[in-house]
């Protein structure tokens, strides 16, 4: 795991992000609210790092902090997947750019996950790996 | 014939320990039934913004849904038994008290749900979608409060 990963990641990412454009840009669709889907992919980190930070206690293997941030990041995930279905269900963007945008956010949340497993391992989050 | 099932056992998957990860999973499909819940609600809000076709006072009934939701999961249950060394600033029966009031919240803000269903839908000759809509949200905020509340164990934040 290191720079393979880095760069797979990075891939993923890159093709995320062009489902995305896609569903804003192309001819049939040329309208761009599903961009605001990205404040969604970049504050879903934010509850978990909150969580890391307020608990120094690593012995347990759960805790209730670590729990709500769970739920809080699942709930930022739903979020952008909701967002583009209902700008579609009142016809401000069309069902297949609909249907772009949330395969871009699968795309990117799992390119996210994938961040996090790969480069997330060890006791604390070290710069060894960089 | 009787117990034909007994021996029956799921097949074994022994690369993730599924006790350590309860929390977790349970952590998770409650926050996907709870913002479900919320953007049905948003998506009838939307679809519908005529307030004769979605009374904006329904939208107090998933209010006091959330509400009850953090009430409920703010105190562990070993605070309601008594067992944790601080004892909170209620103490027990605060705890207690706190966490019937929230149980009571729930329990009020879902049979409201059912009653804006039959009593301003249902019954009347309209489209019943922003109805449901009030229902299925805080159906998924009950149910999501009862698995984040009773699907977790605290063992495993000791």
């Amino acid at each position: 795991a290191g720079v393979k990963a880095l760069v797979a990641l990075s891939f993923s990412g890159a093709i995320g992000l062009t489902f995305l454009m896609l569903g804003c840009a192309l001819e049939d669709y040329g309208v761009y609210w599903p961009l605001f889907v990205l404040i969604f992919h970049a504050i879903s980190p934010i509850p978990h790092f909150i969580a890391k930070r307020a608990t120094y206690d690593s012995d347990a293997t759960s805790s209730a902090c670590r729990e709500l941030a769970y739920f809080f990041t699942t709930g930022i995930v739903v979020s952008a997947f909701g967002f583009p279905v209902i700008l579609a269900r009142v016809s401000v963007i069309k069902w297949g750019a609909c249907g772009l945008v949330l395969a871009g956010n699968a795309v990117i949340f799992l390119t996210i996950q994938g961040f996090f497993l790969v480069f997330g391992r060890g006791d604390d989050f070290s710069w060894e790996q960089w | 014939m009787a117990g034909f099932l007994d021996n029956f056992r799921w097949p074994e998957c022994e690369c993730i320990d599924w006790s350590e990860r309860r929390n977790a999973v349970a952590s998770v499909v409650a926050g996907v039934l709870f913002f479900t819940g919320w953007w049905i609600m948003i998506d009838a809000a939307v679809v519908y913004p005529k307030p004769e076709q979605l009374n904006h006072a329904f939208h107090t009934c998933g209010v006091f849904s959330t509400l009850a939701f953090f009430m409920i999961n703010a105190v562990s249950n070993a605070q309601v038994r008594g067992d944790s060394y601080e004892s909170g600033c209620l103490g027990r029966t605060g705890a207690r008290v706190w966490l019937f009031i929230g149980f009571m919240l729930m329990f009020g803000s879902l049979i409201a749900s059912m009653w804006i269903l039959f009593g301003a839908y249902v019954t009347q000759n309209t489209d019943v979608y922003p109805g449901l809509a009030v229902f299925f949200q805080n159906a998924l905020i009950f149910f999501s409060t009862l698995i984040y509340k009773f699907g977790r164990t605290e063992e495993l934040w000791t």
